[in-house]
């Protein structure tokens, strides 16, 4: 599914740190790995020089993992560069990595990796940088939905991460709680709430097996953002996958955006996916 | 791969940075991208939403409906009382909302004592300098300094240490200092050596890090998210609540509303409708039920302060009473935590031994004896103490010290011997015992040499690090058969319910250099590599901790009540197994898991090992008490836990009951918690149970008697309806009942003792109803009932006395009409007084339990006569309620009711109890 692998470095630490996820994804699957770095008007000679060296010990490093790898260096827009290069190189999948401007404005449009997110024409992860000391995650938080989009391609990204890293997978569902009205809130035990697993999940974690992921699923209703939290924080997971919020501006106004919620919180790193390759793409 | 696995240089490689530190700008950038080293509060509901929520709920929405509703009558139809009447039910609202938020807030001062834990300001190299910061300002990458006495900023990769040693108490709830190295370590994450985690404290030495987490990403802000986002949820008296006002609620509406249809089928007007419509609303709504169940808990919760456990949370009362599980810790709580040794055991048990046992265990100890006084871990001064009443005194330079940790579950110190052992000890010759030839005499060890290696801990790492043993004070090869008999001897103290250590000793030559430690392994500071090999095993000493005296009559009483008892201990199993044994806790063979299989089973392998009848968790941290919690919590258990450690929090606010130890407990576990056990012991959660079952019982009681008298308060709405005659009942009289006579009879009733055999029970199902059909049905159509006759008959009594005819209406301001009204509400307060005898017990004799036995009923019944007196015969009484004096024989006529009203549930009673017999 991905042959071409691109990551945005830039003078910051998480940018490197998303680079090595990706440099790993590339490695496992064998993909041609770029990394590009745009550089900015105005940018000081010091943040160039950084993220030139940042360039430079990323691609050393993929060179000593036999990755095939390609540096480009641009000057620009970066949003609308990284579009140029995924179009003219035939990126599948780009990796950038959010900064804490996209944590405090993404509800409003206009960050560099929200503008990556929505307009690059390939499947892009963003990546949350917050803990260094999980350098390679060997427990792997993946919320989900009740319905999944491009089920395929989430599946697939979480698998090669997990081979990549040799890591286990938790699925994790949380599910409205259910009420009645004369009843209040009902209690399920989770062997319930497994029986009222969503088809999409079901189906989800079927592809894991495919891939022979070792995985396992957990149910727990409440609040999905800070559920999800709890989650990742009381069990030490190392990584969060999860995809983008699919939810429209009125949407998220009315009922919150979860995505944003655990992009605050999250205590561990976190790839947000926003797929682009539809189901039964026959590109697997 | 973790940082805790890098080499040196491979974290620098990974984080960045480098032995001169970050540079200033880089500093800010990474400040500016991971925020700031701080705890954070999750953001949760303010205050002010918080208090509005309560004039929003469902019961309120309705009771502001009858307000408005009032206040357009008022508007449309001046002069009617409807004024009075929306006020009054604005007024329940504000009381209602008032009484509850206080019941549901709760001061959150558990995350301010964890930001207490952390530091201000903290020593850093940044360009290559070193420069003092706000600890806030720390970010991944920095090189942090630090020493003696620091409380550390931020997780870090120690990269440079000199006998640094971290008290990690806060994260682990390990008091023994631990020995921080460099080396990478291949356990867990938590459990590295090589990192200093944020908020523990530098007890000695010092060292150089590289922070790799900050702020709520440390493990320490971990636990501080975790205390702070994990909610309990609503208590099963809440929810129960919630649902007992949807339903009567719902009913009170729909007979409102179906009434104030009928009423325009029998050509009623609009008007008398609306009233109508109002009147059956606000008589089916049990105003005073809220602020009566949050008093009644409150009188409870003092109830559990005299029996040592002090409540936090008003509705954690009665959840205690629906507990169904309890995961308590062992010492302190089930035990005294009064260590003392009973058994010491050498291989031959001679005279020389044991007092070469006894050097070792005095010798090997942290304890101290100052100001004739043991200080000390328990078990430390319990040995100590036990060693030198049995030797005395012994002096000896300590040279250096291999501390305790669980991981090797040993310690080892060296020692230069000043005084000899001998010297106390004389020593015996080898002949004299018929000792093996050649062999060396060991009780004369200490004359000698003068420097020595002293080792305790666990059988099963000790034993291996020894090759001799002292047989008849000779030194000997150990083999097989003598480790089997040693460990024999260890099982068998084991399963007498002590705490077993094993003792063993070793010559030394000389002081050798310090070495580095192996990979993965723990630092060995100033001792030689084969330091802890080829040693000589001593023996083994018994230590019980005796079980707290009121404990198994406690777990007797938990076993009759259907309470399982989960105990979670970091003893070994045979210890924990034993002490179980010896207080009843368990009966046949427990399933047993320790900690290292804890971390090895899933989820679904947990749950299904929590399923089973007996359980121990043995060799346990309290890190893992929230896992346990949260599995018992989803399949429907209502746990409580016991925790002390400032990382048994989150677990104490994930279970719906976190019990926090007075005594021992940290601040950031009492914050946490729900109740405070003021001694620490067991038993006291037992009868803060039996005081929990009591008040839910209690509170059911009272329900009945408030619901009893919403029956006599409706009546008069449907008579006025069907039968065309003036209203029986105003609307404010209604809540001179509900909100006025009614309310210090209720609590009353919130204060009886306990059913005999309430801790028979089985804990109440969570299927079970506060509102269940046999409640409602005495209420209602057994008690209500002979109330609403009373009541009618007072009313009908006075209007024809005052030469009323059949279908006259009568104006709101007539006298007669008043005094008939008045006698309707009298009617009522006479018959709640025979009521709240009656609702005193559900199926025993008032006799039985003693007619006199509650006073605060008396007194209740006093204010409910008092204040009706005052309605009645005050010209203020008079002018809010409507009212007129009525003749002291109205009284009278209606006494006979409130006997027949006794008298019938005591018959009730009867067949009921016959039935059951």
């Amino acid at each position: 599914m991905y042959k071409k692998i691109l990551t945005a470095i830039n003078e910051h630490l998480n940018s490197e740190v998303t680079a090595r996820y990706a440099m790993r994804l590339a490695k496992t699957i064998g993909a041609k790995f770029y990394t590009c770095f745009i550089a900015e008007k105005g940018m000081s000679t010091m943040s160039i020089g950084r993220a030139e060296e940042a360039m430079k010990r990323i691609f050393i490093d993929a060179e000593k993992m036999e990755i095939e790898s390609e540096s480009i260096t641009e000057t620009g827009d970066p949003a609308r560069k990284i579009h140029e290069i995924v179009n003219h190189e035939g990126i599948d999948v780009v990796f950038a990595s959010t900064r804490k401007e996209d944590v405090e404005r993404r509800f409003y449009a206009g960050t560099t990796a929200r503008r990556l997110s929505i307009n690059l024409p390939c499947s892009v992860a963003l990546v949350r940088v917050v803990h260094g000391g999980r350098i390679h995650p060997k427990d792997i938080l993946v919320p989900l939905k009740a319905r999944i989009t491009n089920v395929e391609e989430r599946a697939y990204f979480t698998a090669k991460i997990a081979h990549a890293f040799e890591s286990n997978v938790l699925l994790f569902h949380a599910p409205e709680p259910i009420s009645r009205f004369f009843h209040g809130e009902i209690h399920l035990t989770p062997l319930e709430w497994e029986k009222k697993l969503p088809k999409d999940i079901s189906s989800f974690m079927e592809h894991l097996q495919r891939y022979r992921v070792i995985h396992t699923g957990k149910s727990v209703p409440g609040k999905i953002g800070k559920t999800i939290a709890i989650e990742a924080f009381s069990k030490r997971h190392d990584l969060i996958i999860m995809g983008a919020s699919e939810r429209s501006l009125f949407s998220r106004f009315l009922r919150g955006n979860p995505v944003e919620e655990v992009l605050r919180d999250t205590p561990c790193d976190l790839i947000i996916l926003r797929p682009r390759h539809s189901n039964n793409s026959n590109k697997l | 791969m973790k940082i805790h696995n890098l080499t040196k240089e491979e974290v620098f490689r990974t984080l960045v940075t480098s032995e001169n530190g970050l540079t200033e700008i880089e500093a800010q950038r990474r400040l500016h991208e991971f925020g700031f080293n701080e705890i954070k509060e999750v953001k949760k509901k303010s205050l002010l939403i918080r208090f509005l929520g309560q004039f929003t709920h469902f019961l309120a929405i309705l009771l502001w409906l009858a307000a408005f509703m009032s206040f357009l009558s008022e508007y449309i139809h001046p002069g009617e009382g409807m004024l009075t009447l929306g006020l009054a039910i604005i007024t329940v609202i504000f009381i209602n909302a008032i009484f509850t938020f206080i019941q549901e807030y709760r001061a959150e001062k558990a995350l301010e004592a964890l930001k207490k834990l952390l530091p201000f300001n903290v020593k850093v190299i940044r360009d290559n300098r070193e420069k003092e910061v706000s600890a806030r300002e720390v970010v991944p990458g920095d090189i942090v300094l630090i020493s003696e006495g620091d409380r550390i900023p931020a997780d870090t990769r120690l990269i440079e240490t000199s006998g640094l040693k971290v008290n990690n108490a806060p994260l682990t709830g390990e008091s023994e200092p631990v020995l921080r190295s460099l080396d990478p370590f291949e356990g867990e994450f938590i459990e590295s050596t090589n990192i200093a985690f944020a908020g523990t404290t530098v007890v000695s030495g010092s060292g150089r890090a590289v922070t790799f987490a900050t702020g709520m990403r440390t493990e320490f802000g971990r636990i501080a998210h975790l205390t702070n986002a994990v909610e309990t949820g609503l208590s099963p008296l809440q929810k129960e609540i919630i649902k007992a006002t949807r339903l009567i609620a719902a009913i009170a509406a729909a007979i409102g509303i179906f009434f104030f249809l009928l009423g325009f089928v029998i050509e009623r007007s609009f008007w008398n409708n609306f009233i109508f419509a109002i009147g059956v609303i606000v008589a089916l709504v049990p105003e005073g039920m809220l602020p009566t169940v949050t008093l009644a808990l409150a009188m409870g919760s003092q109830r559990m302060a005299k029996k040592k456990a002090l409540i936090k949370t008003l509705t954690s009362v009665e959840t205690l009473g629906s507990v169904t599980v309890i995961c308590t810790d062992k010492t302190g709580t089930l035990t005294q935590n009064k260590m003392e040794v009973k058994e010491v055991w050498t291989l031959d048990n001679s005279e020389p031994e044991i007092k070469l046992l006894m050097q070792t265990a005095y010798l090997c100890n942290n304890a101290k004896f100052i100001d004739s006084q043991y200080k000390g871990d328990p078990t430390e001064t319990a040995i100590l103490k036990y060693a030198r009443e049995a030797i005395g005194d012994v002096t000896a330079e300590r040279i250096s010290e291999i501390p305790f940790d669980p991981e090797r579950k040993r310690m080892t110190t060296v020692h230069r011997i000043h005084d000899t052992g001998c010297t106390m000890h004389p020593p015996l010759s080898p002949l004299d015992k018929g000792g093996i030839k050649g062999g060396y005499h060991e009780s004369c060890i200490m004359n000698h040499a003068s420097l020595f290696a002293f080792t305790k801990g666990a059988l099963e790492s000790v034993l291996p690090l020894c090759s001799y043993v002292l047989i008849k004070e000779k030194k000997l090869p150990v083999d097989e058969n003598m480790k089997e008999e040693i460990t024999n001897a260890y099982h068998l103290l084991m399963d007498k319910g002590l705490r077993v250590l094993s003792f063993a000793y070793k010559e030394m030559k000389d002081t050798p250099p310090p070495i580095p430690p192996p990979r993965g392994g723990r630092v060995r500071e100033g001792v030689s590599p084969d330091i802890e090999s080829k040693m000589v095993f001593v023996g083994l000493i018994g230590l019980e901790d005796p079980p707290r005296p009121e404990v198994p009559e406690a777990i007797r009483k938990c076993n009759e009540a259907g309470i399982r008892i989960i105990m979670i201990t970091g003893d070994a199993s045979r210890t924990a197994v034993a002490i179980a044994k010896e207080i009843g806790l368990v009966k046949g063979n427990p399933i047993i898991i320790e900690g290292s299989e804890f971390n090895q089973l899933n989820d679904k392998e947990l749950r299904e090992k929590l399923s089973e009848e007996e359980i121990i968790f043995a060799r346990m941290t309290p890190k893992h008490k929230m896992r346990v919690v949260s599995i018992l919590k989803e399949e429907g258990e209502v746990v409580a836990v016991t925790g002390d450690g400032v990382n048994d929090a989150p677990a104490l606010k994930k279970a719906d009951i976190g019990i926090a130890m007075g005594i021992t407990g940290t601040d950031v576990a009492k914050e946490a918690s729900d109740i405070i056990l003021l001694d620490d012991n067991f038993a006291s959660i037992v009868n803060a149970v039996e005081e929990g079952r009591m008040v839910y019982e209690n509170i059911k009681k009272f329900i009945t008697y408030i619901f009893a008298s919403n029956i006599p308060e409706a009546v008069p709405y449907l008579a006025y309806i069907l039968l065309k005659i003036p209203l029986p009942l105003t609307i404010i009289q209604i809540l001179a009942v509900d909100l006025g006579t009614d309310m210090l009879p209720a609590l009353a009733l919130g204060a009886e003792k306990p059913t005999p055999g309430v801790m028979r029970l089985p804990p109440r199902s969570f299927k079970e109803r506060l509102l269940n059909l046999s409640l409602i049905s005495r209420a209602y159509l057994f008690l209500g009932p002979i109330e609403a006759v009373a009541c009618m008959f007072g009313f009908f009594w006075v209007l024809y006395g005052g030469g009323w005819i059949w279908g006259t209406m009568l104006p709101s301001n007539n006298i007669l009409y008043m005094q008939a009204t008045t006698a309707c509400l009298t009617g009522i307060v006479v018959a709640q007084i025979a009521n709240v005898f009656a609702c005193r017990s559900f199926r025993e004799s008032v006799f039985s339990i003693g007619f006199f036995s509650n006073r605060l009923i008396f007194v209740g019944i006093a204010f409910e006569i008092a204040l009706q007196i005052f309605i009645v015969y005050h010209p203020w009484g008079n002018a809010i309620f409507a009212t007129h004096p009525i003749t002291a024989q109205m009284w009278l006529v209606l006494i006979p009711f409130a006997v027949i009203l006794f008298f019938a549930e005591e018959t009730r009673k009867l067949i009921v109890r016959r039935k059951i017999a």
